[in-house]
C-alpha cells in the first residue's frame, strides 16, 4: 500500500481507497482479515486513529465486517461493492475532465470524440494512458 | 465537551516579549488520545506556546490546563505525566549516553526499564558514546527515548524532526508510534515538515504572529479549503467576493481565490457576481493551505 502525505486527499481516505482497489483486484479476498490497526499504522507510519477512520469507512460501506476481539474481515459482497465505488471514483474523474474541457471552450461533441479516442488509445496500448 | 475529554485547554493565553506579543489570546482544545500538529512560520510563537504548556514559561495572561493541571502550580506533577522533547535537543552533553539515561530516570517516579533497553537497541544507541559526539539524528532519538520511558500520558514535541533526513525522520516517528500507541495518549507536536503533520495529525492548528488562524481536523481543512480559479472581466474581483476568503491573488483577468468554506454555496455565490466566471476548482495539500493562510494574513496587514 502506498500513501502520499503531500496529497490533498486525507490519509484515511487514501488508505480506504487503497483497500477498496485491493479488494476489487483480489489482494484482499472475502473471508480474509485486514491487518490490525496497529500493524498497518506502523507499516505506513501514520497515526492509528487514521487507520481506524479508514476501517470505519470501509465497515460502513459493507466491505468489511468486524468480529469482536478478532479483527476485521472482508465480506462476501465486498468485491461488488468495491467495483461500485470504483465506478463512482471514475465518474468523479470524468466530471473534472468535462469541467476542464468546458472551461477551455470545447463543446459536448468534441468532448465525446476526445473520450472515444482516449478509450481506444488506452485499450489498444494496454495500461498506458 | 467535558473537560475530562480534553488533554489541553487554553483560553486567552498571551505572552509578551519586549512589548511585542509572541503569543496572543491563544485558544486551544486538544482532545485526549488525539495527535495535534502545530504549524506556522518561524517566529510564529510555536515554541513559546509549547513552553507555556510545559510550565517552562509563565503566560502574561490567560488560562492553561494540561491534563487538568495548571502548568505553573503543578509543574512537578506535570513533569511526571508529560514527555517533552524540546527544540534544542538535550543539555548535559558532556555525559555518556548511558549516564544521561540513568541521570534522567532518577527524576521520575516511574521508569520502564524494558522499554528503555528496547529503544536503545532499536535506535542503535551506544551507551558508552559521549552525548556531544552524537549526530543530529541520534540526538533526536535519544531525546525521544528520554521523554517516553516514564510512560507519559502526553507527548509535547517541539519540532522534533527539524533538520533530520527523511529516513531518520521516519525512524523517529515510528519510535513515537511504538511508544505512545495507547488509546488515551495525546501527542502535541510542532513541525515544518508538513507531510509529517498530514500523515500524523488528527487536528492541526495554524499559527502566525502569535495568532491562531485556524484549528480544525485535518480532513475538514483539506476538504474545505480550495483554490478557485476565476476569470474576472474587469480585472478586479468585487470586495464582497473576497471578504471571508483565506487569500486572493489576482493577475490580469485571472483571480485565484482561496476559500476556507468550500462547497456548492461558495461557488454559486461567486457565479452570481456579474463579469465573474468560475473556471475550475483546485485541490490543495496542507502545505499550500498553510502558505495561503499566512499570505492572506500578510495581505490584510
Amino acid at each position: 500500500m502506498v500513501i502520499d502525505p503531500n496529497s490533498h486527499v486525507p490519509i484515511f481516505e487514501q488508505i480506504a481507497a487503497n483497500i477498496r482497489t485491493g479488494i476489487a483486484a483480489g489482494v484482499h479476498q472475502p473471508g480474509e482479515a485486514l491487518p490490525s490497526l496497529r500493524a498497518l499504522a506502523l507499516e505506513l507510519t501514520v497515526n492509528p486513529n487514521t487507520v481506524k477512520r479508514a476501517y470505519e469507512t470501509l465497515e460502513r460501506e459493507g466491505l468489511v465486517v468486524s468480529r469482536r476481539g478478532v479483527g476485521l474481515f472482508v465480506t462476501d459482497d465486498a468485491v461488488n461493492i468495491a467495483r461500485g465505488k470504483a465506478d463512482q471514483a471514475v465518474k468523479a474523474l470524468f466530471a473534472r475532465a468535462v469541467t476542464a474541457a468546458k472551461a477551455s471552450g470545447l463543446i459536448e461533441n468534441d468532448i465525446r470524440g476526445t473520450f472515444e479516442k482516449a478509450l481506444k488509445d488506452v485499450s489498444a496500448g494496454g495500461d498506458k494512458p | 465537551m467535558t473537560d475530562q475529554s480534553l488533554a489541553i485547554r487554553t483560553g486567552g493565553v498571551t505572552k509578551v516579549f519586549r512589548r511585542s506579543p509572541a503569543v496572543s489570546k491563544l485558544k486551544l482544545e486538544v482532545k485526549k488520545g488525539t495527535v495535534f500538529g502545530f504549524i506556522g512560520p518561524n517566529g510564529a510563537g510555536k515554541t513559546t506556546a509549547i513552553k507555556m504548556l510545559m510550565g517552562l514559561l509563565k503566560p502574561d495572561a490567560g488560562e492553561i490546563s494540561v491534563l487538568g493541571l495548571d502548568p505553573q502550580k503543578d509543574f512537578e506533577e506535570l513533569k511526571q505525566r508529560v514527555g517533552y522533547v524540546p527544540e534544542q535537543h538535550l543539555e548535559y552533553r558532556w555525559m555518556r549516553v548511558g549516564e544521561l539515561i540513568r541521570f534522567t530516570s532518577s527524576f521520575y517516579d516511574r521508569w520502564d526499564e524494558q522499554m528503555c533497553r528496547q529503544l536503545v537497541q532499536q535506535f542503535k544507541l551506544n551507551e558508552r558514546d559521549k552525548v556531544k559526539w552524537l549526530s543530529k539524528g541520534m540526538l533526536a532519538k535519544l531525546s525521544l527515548l528520554l521523554a517516553v520511558c516514564h510512560e507519559p500520558e502526553m507527548l509535547l514535541l517541539d519540532e522534533p524532526t527539524g533538520g533530520l533526513d527523511p529516513l531518520i525522520r521516519e525512524e523517529f516517528l515510528d519510535g513515537v508510534l511504538r511508544t505512545v500507541g495507547g488509546e488515551d495518549q495525546t501527542v502535541f507536536f510542532s513541525s515544518h515538515t508538513i507531510s509529517d503533520v498530514q500523515r500524523f495529525a488528527d487536528t492541526v492548528g495554524i499559527i502566525n504572529d502569535g495568532e491562531l488562524l485556524c484549528h480544525l481536523p485535518v480532513e475538514t481543512l483539506l476538504s474545505g479549503t480550495k483554490r478557485i480559479r476565476l476569470v474576472v472581466e474587469s480585472g478586479k474581483l468585487p470586495e464582497e467576493a473576497v471578504i471571508g476568503a483565506v487569500y486572493c491573488h489576482t493577475s490580469g483577468r485571472e483571480s485565484l481565490l482561496t476559500v476556507g468554506d468550500f462547497g456548492p454555496a461558495a461557488v454559486e455565490k461567486l457565479k452570481s457576481f456579474a463579469g465573474v466566471k468560475v473556471l475550475e476548482v483546485i485541490d490543495m495539500g496542507l502545505e499550500e493551505i498553510l502558505k495561503d493562510y499566512i499570505r492572506g494574513r500578510r495581505q490584510s496587514i
